[in-house]
């Protein structure tokens, strides 16, 4: 009990007087410590039950054979994850909070459109294995059989179909980038608005609206209820045997769907290397275990390795391209 | 049915109107100011005014005409305050209240522990509570019995301050 | 409809593993346990014991997550009768008649009644289950906004019930709380009312919110009494009134049975679920009763009508989770991730080839619905002692579970303020004959009709012949109207025939 209370007071301390500015005096404290010492918290930005979430309970036991410690998911949903993702940063540096969150589209989000306390690089992506997409589908009851038909009817009269979409997201820039590049006209065309991917899924596959552009991955279960029309990445993805964007329309730009995956501090890249390297290791090695990939991959998680130059700059990238196109997030 | 007897002005009442009217006109003008568009005000603007409306239907209910002479009437009167306290009854509702905004407000910044605590403590006095070994005694186990029965069950962690 | 050779695959398979069993009484308990603490929901009960089923298998962890799931249903009507907590926001209808008759010494009766009710809908919404899971799972993905959009309405018209004395005060409390409901961003991402506090993007915390109008504003009014039941003789803890509780509800099956049709119904649209349908319910039983007027004085039929809804919506939701593969709520999300554990795929092609593992988990819930009516009565046994406990007690210990409770919920001061605010509020809305509950049941439903308002006029580009190409949206609108029509018409008949009595006489 009394190492709890000093550990506490004295984290009480450098957190309350020190503020956040003194990032590293947590490490210097427990430096006669080797990291990690104590259990680790993961910020999920979202409530339980979601993917995040689920990717985050179903990878922490794996996670923790291999940093010898215990860890604690902290779930902090709200606000499409600024809440979380604010926490996370007042957290100390120290190693000891992780975050497991989609990365994109919502931190961009909060910072173009929810003006954010932070930058997207205050955050450093370790490894963002799952990389979602935006995919156009319609139901089989629809009548409409490819993105030919839909382009042409749209062409021709663009209040012609009703489009489910969630606003402010990823999908709609691609919609809008998309009708750009093949001149259909964006003012016109029919939104209409759903609050999350789920319902607007639903709605397409009882073909209660015409089309739907949401996240892909989403889909797999509804599988035979729609027809695949379109999908927003350079190639194919999950055998869906539908048209890809950069074929239907060369030179439109398109951003990824959500990318989802591990991060700590950027400060902690710099201030704590070592621990910093503690963690990436851990987090590859775990990613690459041949029994993670095989309980995760049972769960329709991604556990792919890609790395953090690579997830990082993927992040960045779709980051550019939604600041690119502010007007559309922003709406009117 | 004459019109005699002085008028009382239920200036609770008044206040009441005054936040839900002051609230919905706020929400209304900041939702225009948000976008004229349709998508936006479609259900908004209409039940904002219809609110305001029955506001307006309202504020007269707030100055009720006392009737000494008929009681019966007084009775059935919807219109008559309910409650009957007397000030010091009054005056434990708004003490135990600001308490519990007080600690609404601050316990996240205090610590769980010791906030609770101190609001346990003040509010087992306010009900009645005059034996203050018993007062200390529940106050301190059911605030170290919440912590950690809450604690063991949900995903993050109470702030606290000694525990 | 039924595959009776599969429904004998699925005995075995139930009786093969008999290991599954012993499952069930820890998950009833853990989920009533759960359940009875305010601002735990069933989602976040399941999600924490989620990966301890990756290391069971499939049929075990099915059942264990399943048994929690029942028994959190049920464990939120504790608080709602006892204290005027609704946990959770299937638990408000329960409330409404449930703590007035805890207040009257009839407590005992009020928790034996919830729980049968409880039972008895699981039990109603398996079966209908078993007939309805593929007409369901056809029915449900056609449902749009216009669909739900009356569906809000039709919860809308409680506001009309619930009015009390003053038609003015209940359509303020109602238009208030539906206000209230659309604040943050709506589906259109338009931002409004969120006096730049960013958790109000996502609305007023619903669970705060109604703690503190509902329960919180109650208790601060109850300062100078000394009990929560003013007669010490009525304070008894009786078995024996419990489970005549029992007997009352069974005596009330149309209540029961409409109940139950009503929840696996509006149970099995995704999105809408038990929080609607409970209060749906209500209004039905209460137009339609004889004594209505006497709701929200401490009927027992409020209480059936609320109880049979909010737990026959499992096995709506089940429904659509086992058809289709989509999660109607978090409930079911976190079935389907463990499905995903154990490499089962919901959906169609589940149902049509695993049809005796479905069998096999509808009969394992009849079986955890019973054991629930065993399992349970020593909970509400235990827990009624609540109404023993001095005021001076109960009052600040249950306003400090409120506020854990609030901020359990997703662990930010958010929860916490709101509750507070919303405690004088309501306080002030309670001393001034203004009624609570309807504006509780406005914010509840306020996102639900703006959202489906929104998309319906998205659609029809505001043409009202759009309403002519939905059948599914005109029939919802006839039975409303029938419904109406129907309870008026008996309404009328019984004020005549009491009429030709009184003049007879």
């Amino acid at each position: 009990m009394t190492i709890k209370y000093n550990r506490r007071s004295l984290l009480k301390l450098t957190g309350g007087t020190l503020a956040a500015a003194s990032v590293a005096s947590p490490s210097i404290l427990f430096a006669q410590d080797s990291y990690p010492s104590r259990p680790i918290n993961v910020v999920v930005p979202f409530d339980t039950g979601g993917y995040n979430d689920r990717l985050a309970r179903a990878f922490a036991p794996f996670l923790s054979q291999r940093l010898g410690q215990p860890l604690n998911i902290i779930n902090r949903g709200g606000a499409g994850a600024l809440l979380g993702h604010s926490y996370f940063l007042q957290q100390p540096d120290d190693g000891y909070t992780l975050l497991c969150t989609s990365a994109a589209p919502f931190l961009p989000l909060n910072v173009l459109t929810q003006n954010a306390p932070f930058a997207v690089t205050d955050f450093h992506m370790m490894n963002l294995p799952s990389r979602d997409y935006t995919m156009m589908a319609t139901s089989t009851e629809s009548g409409i059989t490819s993105i030919e038909d839909v382009i042409n009817q749209l062409k021709a009269d663009p209040r012609s179909l009703t489009i489910g979409i969630q606003p402010a997201s990823a999908d709609l820039v691609n919609l809008m980038l998309l009708a750009d590049t093949v001149g259909i006209s964006r003012d016109e065309l029919r939104l209409v608005t759903y609050d999350g991917g789920g319902p607007a899924r639903n709605a397409v596959a009882g073909n209660v609206v015409d089309i739907a552009l949401v996240g892909g991955q989403g889909f797999l279960p509804l599988a035979d209820k729609i027809v695949p029309l379109l999908i927003f990445d350079d190639a194919p993805r999950d055998n869906w045997g539908s048209a890809i964007v950069t074929e239907v329309a060369p030179g439109a730009d398109f951003v990824l769907g959500s990318q989802r995956g591990w991060g700590v501090h950027a400060s902690l890249v710099e201030g704590s290397p070592e621990i910093y390297q503690t963690i990436l290791s851990a987090v590859e090695e775990t990613s690459k275990a041949p029994e993670v990939i095989e309980a995760l991959s049972s769960a329709q998680l991604a556990t792919d390795w890609f790395g953090p130059e690579v997830s990082n700059r993927s992040l960045l990238a779709t980051a550019a391209v939604m600041e690119q196109h502010l007007s559309i997030l922003q709406g009117s | 049915m004459t019109k005699t007897g002085k008028l009382k002005i239920q200036w609770g009442h008044l206040v009441l109107l005054a936040i839900i009217a002051g609230w919905i006109l706020a929400y209304l003008l900041d939702a225009r100011a948000t976008s004229m568009r349709v998508s936006n005000l479609l259900l908004v603007q209409p039940v904002a005014i219809l609110a305001l409306i029955l506001v307006l239907v309202l504020v007269p209910q707030c100055f009720v005409r006392e009737q000494p002479n008929d009681n019966t009437l007084a009775a059935n009167n919807q219109d008559t305050p309910p409650a009957k306290e007397t000030p010091l009854e009054l005056a434990k509702i708004g003490i135990l209240t600001a308490a519990f905004v007080a600690l609404a407000f601050l316990m996240e910044r205090i610590g769980f522990d010791v906030s609770v605590f101190a609001f346990l403590v003040l509010g087992l006095y306010i009900c009645g509570e005059r034996n203050w070994i018993a007062n200390l005694a529940f106050s301190a186990i059911f605030t170290v019995a919440l912590i950690y029965g809450y604690g063991a069950i949900i995903p993050f962690p109470f702030p606290l301050a000694v525990l | 409809m039924i595959d009776l050779a599969e429904l004998s695959d699925a005995f075995t398979i139930l009786s093969s593993s008999w290991s599954a069993w012993i499952f069930v009484i820890p998950g009833l308990l853990l989920g009533l346990f759960f359940g009875s603490m305010p601002g735990i929901s069933i989602t976040m009960a399941m999600a924490i014991f989620l990966p301890m089923t990756l290391y069971m298998d499939f049929l075990p962890a099915i059942i264990f997550l399943t048994s929690i799931y029942t028994g959190a249903g049920f464990g939120g009507s504790v608080p709602a009768i006892l204290m005027n907590i609704p946990g959770t926001s299937s638990a408000v209808a329960t409330t409404f008649d449930g703590y007035p008759m805890s207040r009257q010494g009839r407590h005992n009766e009020a928790l034996g009644i919830a729980l049968a009710s409880s039972v008895i809908g699981t039990l109603v919404s398996y079966i209908l289950l078993m007939f309805l899971i593929e007409p369901v799972s056809g029915i449900v993905l056609k449902m749009g906004p216009l669909e739900l959009f009356f569906v809000a309405i039709w919860g809308l018209m409680l506001l009309g019930s619930l009015a009390g004395e003053s038609i003015a005060r209940g359509l303020l409390a109602g238009t208030f709380g539906l206000l209230l409901g659309t604040v943050g961003m709506n589906s259109a991402g338009y931002i409004r009312g969120t006096m730049d506090i960013p958790w109000l993007l996502d609305g007023v915390p619903t669970i705060p919110a109604m703690m503190g109008l509902l329960a919180a504003s109650q208790l601060l009014n109850l300062v100078n009494t000394k009990h929560l039941i003013e007669d010490e003789d009525l304070r008894r803890i009786s078995m024996r009134k419990i489970t005549g509780g029992f007997r009352e509800a069974f005596q009330h099956k149309t209540i029961i049975g409409r109940g139950a049709l009503i929840g696996v119904v509006i149970g099995s649209i995704p999105g809408v679920g038990s929080s609607i349908s409970n209060l749906l319910s209500y209004s039905e039983a209460r137009r339609n009763a004889p004594d209505g007027d006497t709701f929200g004085k401490g009927n027992p039929k409020g209480v059936i009508a609320a109880e049979s809804a909010n737990s026959s919506s499992e096995g709506g939701a089940m429904a659509t989770m086992l058809a289709l593969g989509i999660p109607g709520g978090g409930a079911t999300a976190i079935l389907l991730a463990a499905f995903a554990m154990h490499n089962v795929v919901g959906g169609p092609s589940f149902i049509a080839n695993n049809k005796d593992v479905v069998y096999a988990i509808i009969m394992s819930n009849f079986a955890q619905a019973l054991l629930l009516l065993g399992v349970g009565l020593g909970f509400v046994y235990i827990a009624s002692y609540i109404v023993r406990v001095p005021m001076r007690y109960l009052i600040p210990s249950v306003l400090v579970v409120a506020l854990f409770g609030s901020y359990a919920i997703n662990g930010t001061a958010s929860g916490p303020i709101t509750l507070a605010v919303f405690s004088v509020i309501g306080w002030g809305m309670v001393r001034y004959n203004y009624p609570v509950a309807a504006a509780v049941v406005g914010l509840i439903l306020g996102n639900l009709v703006e959202g489906n308002l929104l998309r319906t006029y998205q659609i029809s580009g505001g043409e009202l012949a759009y309403a002519l190409e939905r059948p599914g949206a005109l029939l919802i609108l006839a039975l409303m109207v029938v419904s109406f029509g129907l309870s008026a018409f008996s309404k009328m008949r019984r004020k005549r025939k009491a009429g030709v009595q009184m003049g007879a006489s």
